[in-house]
């Protein structure tokens, strides 16, 4: 009789497909928890102490956040209050954000609560993107704080009629389809004064997340040719 | 689907399983409508604008597509259960109560869907109106009664697996469907950490479709060529084995490409990368172990000087066969486009994953439930051989045609955003109009617009077919 | 070849991560490995089965 082939053996298959899935499921729960402890929220504290966490407290509202290349990590990475020159945040320039800096850790907190349920429940990710991930019906929000229409030098600012980013980000979630900018135009989903000023705070804190690089080269681009 | 010819052991079982198949069906052509509402809003921004929004469309689209693959991967449980293990499953009556309960269910969080649509932003409308998660929008009440039709599915399926002959296909199916049920629980809480979010987030949905599915399809093509061919078992079930190690071996921690950018560390780059630039192997395996046996009984026939077909179910048959390859094109060579870090960078996020997601669920997963759908029909109209229709060949060519052309045109649509809008301008609000008004990508999406209508014609006859090929004379009886 | 540690939290597996698919490598050789193990296990069955 031939020699029966390991390879073809149904034993030693089946025992393969229960080591290998065991074996993977314990290391995906490993590295889970090795992320969780890296992704958690960060706190007011770490802040107030400069350490930099890949998610910071609600608090970050509270300063100046920009998104520059850090020259070590070779990507660009969200700076917090201040560059000290070699891609880590100082955490010290401060920024208004609807008239205050001094948004306290509970306030903050509450703020970002309202602003993440306001973002499901509005449904922001069936037409969005965040942190890269929903429809792509329109533009991704991840850095959408950041992004050169808000700011003084784009024109969203003088369409709404508010003189800061937050203001006419909070005007334009109430009465979105009053300031169209392209024939596809966002809906208008009830969004009351409370939820748009939460909604601001979450893209803002969605704006300080380390996301390793994505999306590369936001806002750098001025002037470049027209894609058409 | 009539269940007059459902006699002996498994009767009970098999008619459940038409009615899974059945309320499948009516949720696949739901899905196929709303997503043409959406094809039509890229085109003519203006179409029930304010009346049923892209964001209502797209969540019926992908909630409907969702919804009727878990109804017919029940279904088709249901119905392999009595073949595999001899036995009526075990506690047959509560199954049907939960069909009822689940289907009642969904039809209420489709018309919450579409009549109220949003709710204000507090705990109460996560509760009851939708959880704004992409797949799983499903409210939580919602979550808890399908956790709880899971549960009762999973006893079924192993009370009976442990009572009657537990071949290796049923044991894969009761391994592989406890986890595909387990997972659902990591998508329902709420937290305030967007990135802590989608990090479980994506535990469901990438360990469903790109794990526990897979390896879900691959029991179901054995228990096809088994069943269609006369394949044999101890052959097909060794394929199966292997294909579950690969499958899990690359799909379990390939889970990391989905964490390149939400916030998660840099090591998933790494991980992320190279384990599930390994997941098309397995799919590649699938569409040689199919050809494979398809060859080998035919040519075991030819040589005993039978000039027949080996095949016992054609339309059904082909369906199986064009998931093979299917999954294998749009989940193994699309999903393999954009899965390193360096490339992903640039595609996160734009066309070319609805590209690869519309080809991957249909070729994966929609192929081999009509496919199974066609089992059952033959089944209950006790055929002996099943051949095809006019309409189910006119069925299969349109929607398969529908679909590819669909994914080119999302395709080239992709590459004019990532060239575009991310490596041109920097992604930007501006940066994504400009991509998105270019003329390649308006073209694109009203190619993409009359795909979607000619799968949805396919839909059509599909449906047709079901509804009167049991009575065509072209079968054997 | 092997680059300088800049992950923002310190961890295992972020330092094996720092050569050239040192992390991977590392992770794919402690799954399939056992398999070796497992081969000869079932060799040795088939061949008692074979006598």
């Amino acid at each position: 009789m031939a020699k029966r082939s390991v390879w073809s053996d149904n034993r030693f298959w089946q025992r393969s497909a229960a080591w290998i899935t065991g074996f993977a499921s314990v290391l995906l729960i490993w590295l889970t928890f090795d992320t969780m402890a890296q992704i958690t929220i960060g706190t007011d504290a770490d802040i107030k102490n400069g350490v930099t966490k890949r998610v910071p407290a609600p608090t970050v509202i509270n300063y100046k956040i920009t998104y520059e290349m850090s020259t070590k990590r070779g990507h660009e990475v969200p700076i917090i209050g201040g560059n000290d020159g070699q891609g880590m945040s100082l955490f010290q320039e401060k920024e208004l954000f609807f008239g205050r800096d001094d948004w306290s850790e509970e306030e903050a907190a509450e703020l970002l609560h309202l602003g993440k349920l306001g973002s499901q429940v509005k449904n922001c990710m069936n037409c969005h993107t965040l942190l890269g991930n929903g429809a792509y019906y329109a533009p991704d929000l991840t850095k959408a704080w950041l992004d050169p229409q808000w700011g003084p030098d784009g024109s969203m600012q003088a369409m709404t009629g508010k003189n800061t980013k937050e203001e006419a980000m909070a005007e334009f979630l109430q009465n979105p389809s009053k300031y169209p900018t392209h024939a596809r135009q966002m809906p208008n989903l009830g969004i009351t004064a409370e939820e748009a000023k939460g909604l601001v705070a979450f893209l803002k804190h969605m704006s300080s997340i380390d996301t390793n690089g994505f999306p590369r080269n936001f806002g750098k681009i001025e002037g470049a040719v027209h894609g058409k | 689907m009539a269940s007059n010819h459902l006699t002996g052991i498994g009767r009970e079982s098999k008619q459940l399983a038409t009615w899974y198949f059945t309320f499948a069906a009516i949720l696949f052509g739901a899905q196929l409508l709303f997503g043409l509402v959406a094809a039509i809003q890229y085109v003519m921004p203006a179409f029930l604008f304010e009346v049923l929004d892209f964001s209502v469309a797209r969540m019926l689209h992908i909630n409907a597509l969702v919804v009727w693959m878990v109804f017919a991967m029940f279904g088709a449980v249901y119905w392999l259960l009595p073949d595999e293990t001899g036995i009526e499953t075990v506690g047959i009556k509560i199954g049907k109560l939960l069909f009822w309960v689940f289907a009642a269910a969904i039809v209420v969080v489709v018309l919450v869907y579409l009549f109220i649509q949003v709710g204000p932003a507090d705990e109460m409308s996560i509760w009851f109106i939708h959880e704004g998660r992409e797949y799983i929008e499903a409210p939580r009440w919602a979550d808890f009664g399908i956790v709880v039709v899971a549960l009762g599915f999973v006893a079924n399926l192993f009370l009976t697996g442990i009572k009657g002959k537990q071949t290796g296909i049923v044991t894969v199916l009761m391994a592989d469907m406890i986890a595909f049920s387990g997972l659902y629980l990591c998508g329902m809480f709420f937290t305030d950490n967007i990135s802590m979010d989608q990090y479980w987030w994506w535990w469901v949905i990438h360990l469903w479709v790109e794990a526990t599915w897979e390896v879900y399809v691959g029991a179901l093509a054995a228990y096809g060529l088994i069943t269609m061919l006369g394949a044999h078992r101890k052959v097909v079930e060794m394929w199966l084995w292997i294909e579950v190690t690969m499958l899990f071996g690359s799909g379990i921690l390939g889970l990391g490409h989905h964490y390149f950018w939400i916030g998660t560390p840099e090591y998933w780059w790494e991980i992320g990368a190279l384990f599930s630039a390994l997941e098309p192997l397995p799919l590649v395996a699938m569409f040689i172990h199919v050809l494979y046996d398809w060859g080998k009984t035919q040519g075991e026939q030819d040589a005993q000087g039978k000039e027949v077909s080996v095949i016992r179910n054609k339309p059904a048959f082909t369906w199986f066969v064009l998931n093979a390859f299917g999954n294998f094109l749009g989940a193994g060579i699309w999903g393999f486009f954009h899965t390193l870090p360096q490339v992903n960078l640039y595609t996160h996020g734009t066309q070319f994953t609805s590209a690869h997601g519309h080809l991957a669920f249909y070729g994966a997963y929609a192929t081999i439930l009509v496919g199974m759908m066609y089992i059952a029909i033959q089944g209950t109209n006790g055929i002996k051989v099943m051949n095809h229709t006019k309409s189910s060949i006119w069925a299969v060519s349109l929607l398969t045609g529908g679909m590819m052309g669909m994914t080119v045109a999302l395709t080239i649509a992709g590459y004019v955003q990532v060239l575009v809008s991310r490596a041109q301008m920097g992604a930007t609000w501006a940066a994504y109009f400009d991509g998105q008004s270019g003329i390649w990508f308006a073209q694109a999406m009203d190619w993409r617009l009359i795909m979607g209508v000619v799968m949805f014609a396919g839909f059509a006859l599909l449906a047709k077919d079901f509804l009167t090929t049991g009575k065509a004379p072209v079968h054997q009886r | 070849m092997f680059e300088p540690f800049v992950d923002v939290v310190p961890s295992f597996f972020g330092w094996l991560n720092q050569g050239p698919l040192t992390l991977t490598i590392f992770l794919h050789t402690i799954i399939i490995l056992p398999m070796i193990w497992i081969y000869r296990q079932e060799k040795k069955r088939i061949e008692q089965e074979e006598n």
